[in-house]
């Protein structure tokens, strides 16, 4: 006697979730899902027919879903165990549905077995973030995350176009270590164009300006280096394992537009 | 009797969950284009256009009917990126045989863009602003609407807008092909 009543409103609910679903189906080329099918598709242009394990050498973690599409944290870190005698040499940034999805290459100094390097890149849509690492002996590791994020690489610049002028190439180095941890960061002023920005008020495309190349090294020693792409955040910043020495730090950075900038600073921050 | 009524209140609390968003499925038609967030939830109206379901839309395209303009953004190499930078531009399936005139669903079009499109529909059409013309790009895409009231504006006359565009044409399995930018 009871079950009749349940039954009733069962009914028309279970009709309303079917049209719910019928009505708004989800679409299977919105990527919405992780998929690695474009990965598969880029990645011999990138790495040729070379093997690629997924040895945890190293981590990557990112926001599940980013705040903002064009600033998304990603920090890489590498610790190789105590006995492995091999070392990293590069670090590969994907980001498999952008439209330039090589995002970054990083190249390292004898920085040790363990490194943290934290960085913020454009997401342009729902996709993989990958680093593939190589390490000494010349294999390929990768790991992955997927990151719902959209519209990173076409959101306006935050500075306007005479600010990023005025500002261009002015660098920050900050040192942790009163806080009690082994990092550094650096911090440049480049709007870092990526192409897809639309100018606000020609309603056309800003064309790509971004740092093809960037430099950290500790006196004469590299600390890492990158080869930059238009995935990389506006004011590109990097944050990375870093042990104080009498050395100073020098940071170096060229652009697309062949501009170079300079800049030491003493080995704790100074001022 | 408690159990019904605790059964109500859950399902009451289920459809008030789902009533809401989908309310939110469809906002009013606005007076103005839509200039940012397109991907989003269109109204179900467009002033002096004929909104058609995928079931027109086809009928439209067997008979001939209309002009099928894909509007859907495409971005282009950008100016300024080194030759050597790989450049991902995955192929654009649509209707089959519809003209993809890009970037003219944006809410404000730069002068050459606006050029374009004028340029490209008076070819479309021979220079007949009554030619039957249908505007659609993606499901929940507010360029459709855009380009489809902005052509309104031009004078054409007759203007078919299909919201649910390529995602409705393509789940159908209605025809379509891989097709590039209109020059």
């Amino acid at each position: 006697m009871r079950k009749a009543p349940r039954l009733r409103l069962i009914r028309p609910l279970a009709a309303f979730v079917w049209f719910a679903l019928a009505a708004f189906p989800v679409s299977a080329d919105d990527a919405d899902t992780p998929s690695d099918a474009t990965w598969n598709a880029i990645r011999p242009a990138i790495f040729g027919d070379s093997a690629i394990d997924e040895d945890p050498v190293l981590t990557l973690a990112a926001p599940k879903r980013a705040e903002d599409a064009a600033l998304v944290p990603i920090d890489i870190h590498f610790a190789l165990a105590p006995d492995d005698r091999r070392t990293i040499r590069s670090v590969t940034l994907v980001i498999d549905e952008n439209p330039a999805p090589k995002a970054a290459s990083f190249t390292f100094g004898e920085i040790g077995r363990t490194f943290t390097l934290s960085t913020r890149v454009r997401v342009n849509s729902y996709s993989y973030v990958r680093a593939i690492a190589e390490t000494s002996d010349g294999k390929l590791h990768m790991t992955k995350a997927f990151v719902k994020a959209a519209g990173g690489c076409s959101a306006p610049a935050a500075k306007d176009p005479a600010e990023a002028k005025a500002n261009l190439g002015q660098m920050r180095f900050r040192v942790f270590a009163s806080s009690g941890k082994n990092e550094a960061q650096v911090q440049m002023r480049h709007p870092n164009y990526s192409g897809l920005q639309m100018d606000q008020i020609t309603h056309l495309y800003t064309p790509a300006w971004f740092i093809r190349s960037f430099a950290v090294s500790q006196g004469d020693k590299l600390l890492f280096s990158m080869e930059g792409g238009i995935s990389v955040s506006e004011d590109p910043t990097f944050r990375f394992t870093y042990a104080p020495s009498e050395q100073p730090v020098t940071v170096s950075a060229e652009d697309t537009q062949d501009q170079t900038f300079k800049r030491s600073f003493p080995a704790d921050g100074g001022s | 009797m408690r159990r019904r009524a605790c059964l109500a209140l859950l399902l009451s609390g289920f459809f008030g969950l789902w009533s809401l968003p989908l309310a939110a499925q469809a906002p009013e038609e606005p007076a103005a284009y839509r200039t940012d967030n397109y991907k989003a939830p269109t109204p179900k109206t467009l002033r002096g256009a004929e909104v058609v379901t995928t079931a027109e839309a086809y009928e439209i395209w067997r008979k001939k009917g209309a002009v099928f303009i894909d509007v859907l953004a495409h971005t282009p190499r950008p100016a300024g990126l080194p030759a050597d930078t790989m450049w991902r531009d995955p192929p654009h399936n649509t209707i089959a045989q519809a003209h993809w005139l890009p970037e003219v669903g944006r809410g404000e079009l730069a002068a050459e863009i606006e050029t374009y499109l004028k340029d490209s529909l008076s070819a479309l059409t021979q220079n007949d602003k009554n030619t039957p013309l249908l505007f659609f790009c993606r499901r929940e895409c507010w360029m459709s609407w855009n380009a489809a009231k902005r052509v309104l504006s031009y004078g054409y006359t007759r203007i078919y807008w299909y919201p649910d565009g390529v995602e409705g044409w393509g789940e159908a399995g209605f025809p379509m092909e891989v097709t590039q930018p209109r020059p």
